[in-house]
């Protein structure tokens, strides 16, 4: 594992670069440095238990000796040109996200390390860049022309990697592999990513250095200063494994292509979707894999990723369908200065064994019902389009239920023909006045139903159907959620089906519903 | 050299009059299994790889309900060759109601658009997908435009649409429009049903069905059946529907009283 660590330095000990956190890069100092000058002392300011203290301080803030933890009111004092502004460490930790998901351009793998680092695992992408060095600098430069300050840093470990970017000597620092212990001997013991009060009580018994931590014999090491700090020593120095939490999951399924120039027109995006699918195709290809979802995202020049999402019925690897699919979204992609470069991961990666295509879907391969399920699922989305599948549920409403389109028929349960069910059922019975009936037990001679009268001819019934009483506690069962329906016809011809709710009894009046029309 | 001549020629013409008949060639027919409504119909029978129109009236505007009956059970033989596709604006179709009528429910895809130009194009894209044989599709109105890509999608494969016209959220019917696409169409409407003797309760459905307009046929009006509605004994041999009384001049049709055979 080679984990690449970005921070900003540590404000405080005095280093040639400083910067506040992410948010107000961009606006804030930009603004002030056009507008004099030399920008005047920036600061971020928190409320800590009721105190207004400075959270962040830039470069002209520490050479005017303002530090992070200092009051507010003393740091207007100190310097009274002092800039401030309030601290919003949500919106921080957003731009830290954004960030990370632009990071993916260097590695599919990367943790984000609150308040301002990101950790990146670059194990076995390097190479595609011509090594760490390249990769370092070309990382640093587009930082930079964001107006980012970072400091990098690439070791065997998280934990060295952190340390030597926050603590280490310049802002670009490589260890070669099994030689972090080396550059890190020299660093203070807080680079170990311990505690306030840990690395205080370290600091009182005189060991200013990790090589002096690394020397002490471990048993009454831990005893001293606890656990943490011997499995923090320990991950450093690769004795111990760190899990990192990664932003997203190092998914194996996962094609690039990136541009020498910048591409925006719509034909061009259509074509490298459809390259990077053929990329990715042919290696689902090899392995026997196909995907049901693919995640197409466009890089822009401006660090922002726009990503397209579409899914599949049946598990799929034919670049052609794949782009087909993503064809009428590209259009909502807004490519801004131009995409530089395009990533498409599969998901939902499933052994798809090399099917015997039939002979006359060899003519055209997208034709099919599969195809056309996806075209509809993902223009109108999943629950817009289904099969309906029988139910064993004497409930109407729940005899018959939503599957997807190409999912196997269910063998053993059917609906009974016997038992007539309406043509379109309401999803809401309707209520019906003016309701009479010879006898309180007898089907409607006639009914008021949307303004008009319908005088029964014929009916059928009751089909009494009631509550499944057991499924449920026998106490909730109620006798009042019986239905008896029956099939009518009026004058005209015209069929429904009505039922009375509950059983009939003199102490209420009865009521009927329509649920549903024949046709 | 001219029987070669001749040869060519009678070829042509017979392409030509194919074009002019405006169906795919090939496409078939579906008969209904009675000559007095196959006869209105230049092949015998409904004319495959077109559209067709199904209107209701009064309540039925708003439910469609009978519109779509008579369409499910005309395309049921169709539906069991293929896949079937119900495109909805409303989504209140009950399948276990279109099993008990007798049209293969178990497979039928159903699709809920958002409005109308959408059922229109999955209409039209589902016409022209290899193994679909028949797309039902519920909307307010076709136009000549909308009517001339589904003719063309349902040359394409030869698939057959059922246009089910019906105002799902209620309102005024609109119009129809006065010059169709359509192949056939038909108006249909609830049709009182006769109980066997010595049977209780209702009898098998019947609809009034009027072919208003029926390209290269004859309009008509009949009394259709369904045979093996609501039964166990469902015979999916012949075509599930069946003609009661034709019911005499078209003109005539909506004052006269019906006549009920049998």
């Amino acid at each position: 594992m080679r984990v690449l660590a970005e921070s900003p330095p540590s404000i405080g000990r005095s280093l040639p670069l400083t910067l506040p956190p992410p948010r107000k890069r961009g606006e804030e100092l930009e603004r002030h440095s056009t507008k004099r000058d030399g920008p005047p002392p920036f600061a971020l300011i928190t409320t800590i238990r009721g105190v207004r203290v400075l959270s962040a301080v830039d470069q002209a803030a520490v050479l005017a000796g303002l530090r992070v933890g200092q009051k507010a009111t003393d740091a207007k004092a100190l310097c009274p040109e002092l800039e401030a502004a309030e601290a919003e460490p949500e919106a921080d930790d957003a731009a830290l996200i954004a960030l990370g998901d632009w990071c993916v351009r260097f590695s599919p793998a990367v943790a984000s390390d609150a308040p301002d680092g990101l950790f990146l695992d670059v194990g076995g992408v390097a190479h595609l860049w011509g090594g760490e060095e390249s990769l370092l600098s070309d990382l640093r430069a587009r930082l930079a022309a964001n107006g980012l300050n970072f400091r990098l840093a690439i070791a065997d470990t998280p934990g060295a990697a952190w340390a030597l970017a926050h603590y280490g000597r310049g802002p670009e620092i490589i260890a070669s592999p099994g030689e972090q212990a080396a550059l890190l001997a020299d660093l203070p013991p807080e680079a170990l990513r311990l505690d306030a009060e840990t690395a205080a009580q370290i600091g009182r018994l005189g060991l200013r250095r990790i090589g002096q931590l690394a020397e002490l014999p471990r048993a009454p090491l831990a005893r001293r200063f606890g656990a943490v700090t011997l499995e923090r020593l320990d991950q450093a120095l690769g004795r111990s494994k760190e899990a990192l939490a990664f932003r997203r999951p190092p998914n194996p399924w996962f094609a690039r292509l990136a541009f020498a120039e910048p591409i925006s027109a719509p034909d061009d995006m259509a074509r490298v979707s459809f390259d990077v699918a053929v990329k990715l195709c042919a290696r689902l290809e090899t392995e026997g894999q196909g995907g049901r979802r693919f995640h197409l995202a466009f890089h822009g020049v401006d660090g922002q990723a726009r990503p397209l999402t579409i899914g599949l019925a049946l598990a799929g690897r034919d670049p052609t369908r794949i782009a087909k699919l993503f064809a009428p979204k590209l259009e909502t992609v807004d490519p801004g200065f131009g995409i530089e470069v395009v990533t498409l991961a599969a998901e939902d990666v499933e052994p798809l064994a090399g099917r015997q295509v039939r002979l006359d879907s060899l003519l055209d391969p997208d034709l099919g019902l599969a195809p056309l399920i996806d075209r509809l699922v993902n223009r109108l989305g999943p629950e817009r389009v289904w099969r309906t599948v029988p139910v064993a549920s004497h409930i109407p409403e729940q005899s018959a239920a939503p599957a997807p389109p190409l999912s196997a028929p269910l063998a053993g349960v059917g609906w009974d023909p016997e038992q007539p069910r309406p043509l379109r059922l309401f999803r809401k019975p309707e209520r019906l006045e003016g309701v009479m009936a010879l006898t309180p037990d007898d089907p409607p001679r006639q009914f008021l139903w949307r303004r008009r009268t319908h005088r029964i001819r014929l009916a059928e019934g009751p089909e009494r159907i009631g509550a499944e009483w057991w499924r449920v506690a026998i106490e909730t069962v109620r006798t009042d959620q019986i239905r008896d329906y029956y099939r009518v016809e009026d004058q005209d011809g015209a069929r429904f089906w009505v039922f009375r709710e509950g059983l009939y009894g003199l102490e209420k009046p009865t009521k009927w519903w329509l649920h549903g029309v024949f046709g | 050299m001219s029987g070669f001549r001749q040869e060519r020629l009678a070829a042509l013409r017979a392409k030509i009059a194919g074009l002019e008949a405006g169906a795919r060639p090939g496409a078939g027919t579906l008969p209904f299994g009675d000559s007095r409504i196959d006869d209105s119909f230049l092949g015998q029978g409904l004319p495959l790889g077109q559209w067709h129109e199904f209107v209701g009236e009064g309540m039925e505007i708003e439910t469609g309900a009978a519109p779509a009956a008579f369409a499910a059970l005309t395309a049921a033989p169709l539906a069991r060759l293929g896949e079937a596709v119900w495109i909805l604006r409303r989504d209140d179709l009950f399948a276990p109601g279109l099993a008990g009528l007798g049209f293969p429910a178990e497979r039928l895809i159903q699709v809920c658009a958002r409005d109308e130009a959408e059922a229109l194009a999955v209409a039209e894209d589902a016409l022209a997908t290899e193994g679909v044989s028949a797309v039902f599709a519920e909307v307010e109105m076709v136009d000549l435009v909308a009517g001339r890509r589904l003719q063309l999608a349902c040359e394409k494969r030869g698939a057959t649409g059922f246009m089910i016209r019906r105002m799902p959220y209620g309102g005024a019917g609109r119009s129809a429009a006065t010059g169709s696409a359509a192949a056939t169409r038909w108006r249909i409407s609830s049709a009182p049903s006769v109980p066997g003797p010595g049977e209780f309760g209702l009898g098998a459905p019947r609809w009034q069905v009027n072919l208003d307009r029926c390209r290269a046929g004859r309009p008509g009006t009949w009394l259709m059946e369904a045979i093996n509605a609501y039964s166990y004994e469902a015979n999916h041999g012949t075509h599930p529907l069946r003609l009661v009384a034709p019911l005499g001049d078209r003109q005539l049709a909506p004052t006269t009283p019906l006549r009920l055979a049998g």
